[in-house]
């Protein structure tokens, strides 16, 4: 009883779960405080209870990763805060796709978990995919030059935020087929009709996720770089032939171009706006709630698309850029808990799963986090978990629920092996 | 599969170091753009915490009250008008939206944004506003009413000088000035700061650079002869020298010249024909290793980019470029630093107007240290336009400029510009004085030739700044 009693102690899970009860709850009750409301004081106490259950009842549904769990826990859990912060609604929409993801997370944990072969699932996935990415070109509405939104009945979705899982499975399996051609005919024909929407940023995610899995797999410079070369000189190409030709087409690309050579060229733009923030909270911040930032606040120094494009410099402005070299740490660390979960797994399949999950979120939060910061030109994408919009966070939180599946899969097969190798131990 | 797991393995690898390039490049961009993003007009942040602070005062560098605020943050300025006007765009007011005030560039320290905790919580137990830090300023307010004193009156222009060592601005003046507690004073064109935001042509004073570059690209620059005919002519624009009249038939005539000479006399033949031979890539070259197109991150001093015009260009532009005209356009404190370049031995100190920063409790918040901008030039090629810029005042266009037993260098400059009755008087220049390393730039617009019109106002601030001490009163705080 006491060793269990040490044990639970010294456990940094334990130590990690209060830690982010306390900031949550600090937070918000700060938010409380500022604004005399007794909403935030109620969020104050539940958002910490949630963390709470998240982390203690679902590791007790199927052995799971504690650290990967707790690290996407923070982040959800972060992105409702800070929304919350600049406008009530958005944060409160934020917590329901946070609370529709958890229950999609776990579905996912279940179908990486107990599906073993995909290959019946494999052509509806295709079929489903296109399909899906399709219907923006009836159903869709403009955002900023790209029409990859579909409304229906006061909803709206992101159809290529969800493609992101098929994407994944259909990938896995053909590389674990080793029906590399097939694979990328796959991701071309997505590809075609990202291209069709004008939706670069996720067109570029999905052809990084591509590429990483086909190294993984073969292992070999010359194709991937090839792939990657060939089709940067295509765009370039693309580029240069039909600049002067569709000038409107490309006003949003050489707009950004230009921004990425000078930074001051079109001061005040949305970079500047972004690093004014930034530098305004310094290392450790304004504070939560004293900030100006915010995109409720755009009449007076907020950030244009501070609610997704530009959540992370949102962020650093009221919790310091320190806070924000943590936050890229976090996502180094489920990143690198991913590739730790893929090198444990049994068949080829799970391995490019999980190797497919890193990469996607470790190549979207890498362009629009150094796209925020001017180091390479600015491509709107989701910031996963942070970013606000149900389909993102949606879609995000069931990439981890792949890893969770595949972690607790390996956890069991180790299990198994032990156990026969007990039975074995017997016998002799 | 064991394949794969190595793979794998490296692709984290792969992705471990893109998160590490981003923080590494975000904390680089953030630090080298932190003065501008600060100051930038569009930043609101500094001036929305008014509600909770009161701003420190702002001092120039002998401790001088040049600002100071009330209980309620109004601001009151120094007493004596003449001061008020003098150092008026070096300190800044409120209404207007000066970007290169003190009020703009260090309100971070004047709100009190730098506040340690424990100060912030003392403030806030005690019930009372936020107080600001002090910021003392390299300005010297004296030099500076002196300066204005000396300026030709009702002409626009500016007058920078500075510690070509150190980066120190000791005067920081554009004309006409205003009077900052005075509303009506106050207008868009006198607020806005002639010496860091107005890009014109600077005429002769460009001949160092023309002449810098020569001396990189030809290693017989020292005993190339040219000739000057008196005219080069293109259709366009022909390449003539002060003093010439086509119309009537007088012509401003050379001869056989070396370079040397031709800076001296200020031959824009001469000039002509060494940008020529240069060319165009060659002088671009140069002239963006002195600063030209770029943007300027200094931490103290938003400064408007020189242009050196981009792309193709004819003959006859680039003829031009040599003798400082064409679409140059360059601002009075780039010129200051670029004489600052020749007397400091190549090296480019950046500007700074921040001497320190002071708490309320009289501790000392931040210092302020020299820090090089660039080096365009090496010890020996400085040297030899040192010479250069001695003969113009010896023996040159910048007699004027000369003070007996003292060795001023300088190059003057009448920069003509279109829709102007008269040219634009420019002098910049330096003491080659080991106990006095000052550099001026003087600019007087459509008021006649660098020689007569601006020189002589460097000239008296080269007397003043050898017969005073700038370093040597500390007024007590």
């Amino acid at each position: 009883m006491s060793e269990k009693k040490k044990r639970r102690r010294s456990d940094p899970a334990l130590g990690m779960l209060m830690a982010e009860m306390l900031f949550f709850f600090l937070g918000f009750l700060q938010l409380a405080i500022q604004g005399a409301k007794w909403e935030s004081f109620l969020l104050a106490l539940v958002v910490p209870a949630i963390i709470f259950a998240g982390n203690e009842i679902l590791p007790r549904l199927y052995p799971s990763d504690r650290l990967l769990l707790s690290l996407t826990n923070f982040l959800c859990a972060l992105s409702v805060l800070v929304l919350y912060r600049w406008d009530a609604a958005t944060g409160l929409s934020q917590a329901v796709s946070y609370g529709v993801g958890v229950v999609a997370m776990i579905l996912c944990v279940l179908f990486a978990r107990y599906i073993p072969q995909w290959k019946r699932f494999t052509p509806l996935l295709i079929l489903g995919s296109f399909a899906f990415l399709a219907l923006p070109a009836f159903l869709g509405k403009e955002i900023n030059g790209a029409k990859n939104w579909i409304s229906l009945g006061g909803f709206s979705a992101q159809p290529s935020e969800f493609v992101k899982l098929p994407l994944l499975l259909v990938l896995s399996y053909f590389l674990s087929q080793r029906k590399v051609v097939w694979a990328i005919l796959f991701a071309g024909g997505c590809l075609v009709f990202l291209g069709i929407q004008r939706d670069l940023g996720t067109a570029i995610v999905y052809y990084g996720v591509l590429l990483c899995m086909l190294y993984a797999l073969t292992g070999s410079l010359a194709l991937v770089g090839g792939l990657a070369g060939g089709s940067i000189a295509a765009l370039a190409g693309m580029y240069f032939i039909f600049q002067s030709r569709f000038h409107q087409l490309f006003e949003y690309v050489n707009n950004r171009l230009a921004i990425w050579r000078d930074l001051w060229k079109d001061a005040p733009n949305q970079i500047t706006y972004g690093l004014m923030a930034v530098v305004n909270g310094g290392p450790f911040g304004t504070g939560v709630g004293l900030g100006n930032a915010g995109y409720n606040t755009r009449t007076h120094g907020g950030i244009p698309y501070a609610e997704n494009d530009f959540i992370f410099p949102t962020i650093i402005h009221e919790f310091g850029m320190v806070f924000g070299l943590i936050l890229l740490c976090m996502y180094g660390f489920i990143i690198v808990r991913a590739i730790m979960i893929a090198r444990r797994s049994r068949s080829a399949f799970h391995s490019l799963l999980c190797i497919g999950c890193a990469a996607l979120i470790s190549i979207q939060s890498f362009i629009i986090i150094a796209g925020n910061f001017k180091l390479i030109p600015l491509t709107g994408v989701t910031l996963p978990f942070l970013s606000a919009g149900g389909s993102s966070m949606v879609s995000s939180l069931c990439v981890i629920g792949f890893l969770q599946g595949v972690a607790s899969r390996n956890e069991a097969g180790v299990h198994e092996d032990r156990a026969l190798a007990m039975q074995g131990g017997e016998a002799e | 599969m064991k394949q794969m797991r190595k793979n794998a393995l490296r692709l984290a690898a792969l992705f471990c170091a893109l998160f590490a390039a981003v923080s590494a490049y975000a904390v680089y961009i953030v630090s080298s753009n932190e003065a501008r993003l600060m100051s930038s007009t569009y930043n609101t942040y500094a001036r929305e915490q008014r509600a909770r602070a009161v701003r420190g005062d702002i001092l120039d560098r002998n401790g001088v009250v040049l600002a100071t605020s009330d209980s309620e943050d109004h601001r009151t300025y120094h007493a004596d008008p003449q001061v008020r006007a003098a150092t008026a765009h070096a300190v800044g007011v409120n209404s207007y939206r000066m970007a290169s005030s003190a009020d703009y560039m260090f309100s971070a320290y004047l709100y009190g944004l730098k506040l340690s905790f424990p100060e912030r919580l003392s403030y806030m137990l005690q019930g009372k506003r936020t107080k600001g830090d002090n910021v003392r300023l390299t300005i010297d307010s004296r030099l500076s009413v002196y300066a204005a004193s000396r300026f030709p009156a009702d002409k626009k222009g500016a007058i920078v000088v500075m510690n070509y060592q150190t980066g120190e601005l000791l005067v920081l003046q554009s004309f006409p000035s205003f009077d900052p507690q005075d509303e009506s004073s106050l207008s868009a064109a006198r607020t806005s700061n002639y010496a860091t935001g107005t890009k014109k042509a600077p005429g002769s004073t460009f001949k160092i650079v023309t002449a810098a570059s020569a001396m990189q690209n030809f290693p017989d620059f020292a005993e190339k002869t040219y000739v000057c005919e008196g005219v080069i002519s293109f259709p366009a624009r022909p390449v003539v020298d002060a003093g010439t009249r086509l119309a009537e038939g007088t012509i401003t005539r050379h001869g056989q010249t070396t370079m040397q000479h031709a800076f001296a006399v200020s031959c824009n033949n001469t000039f002509a024909q060494i940008a020529l031979e240069l060319g165009d890539e060659a002088l671009r070259k140069t002239a963006e290793d002195f600063g030209f197109n770029d943007n300027f991150l200094f931490s103290d001093l938003v400064v408007e980019n020189s242009a050196y015009p981009a792309g193709q260009r004819a003959d006859v532009d680039v003829a031009w470029t040599g003798v400082g005209q064409s679409s140059l356009a360059v601002t009075p404190l780039h010129m200051c630093m670029i004489a600052s370049t020749v007397a400091n031995d190549g090296v480019m100190m950046e500007p700074r107007t921040l001497k320190a920063v002071t708490a309320q409790s009289g501790r000392q918040r931040m210092g302020s240290s020299p820090r090089v901008y660039r080096r365009p030039l090496s010890v020996e090629q400085a040297a030899v336009l040192k010479d250069y810029m001695r003969a113009v005042v010896t023996a040159g266009t910048g007699r004027s400029a000369a003070i007996e037993g003292k060795k001023v260098c300088g190059k003057t400059g009448s920069a003509e510009l279109d829709n102007q009755e008269k040219t634009n008087a420019w002098f910049v220049g330096f003491l080659d004085e080991p106990d006095a390393p000052y550099a001026v730039a003087v600019v007087v617009e459509n008021a006649g030739g660098g020689g007569s019109v601006a020189a002589p106002i460097a000239r008296a601030l080269f007397a003043w700044l050898l017969e005073n001490d700038v370093n040597g009163e500390e007024a007590t705080p």
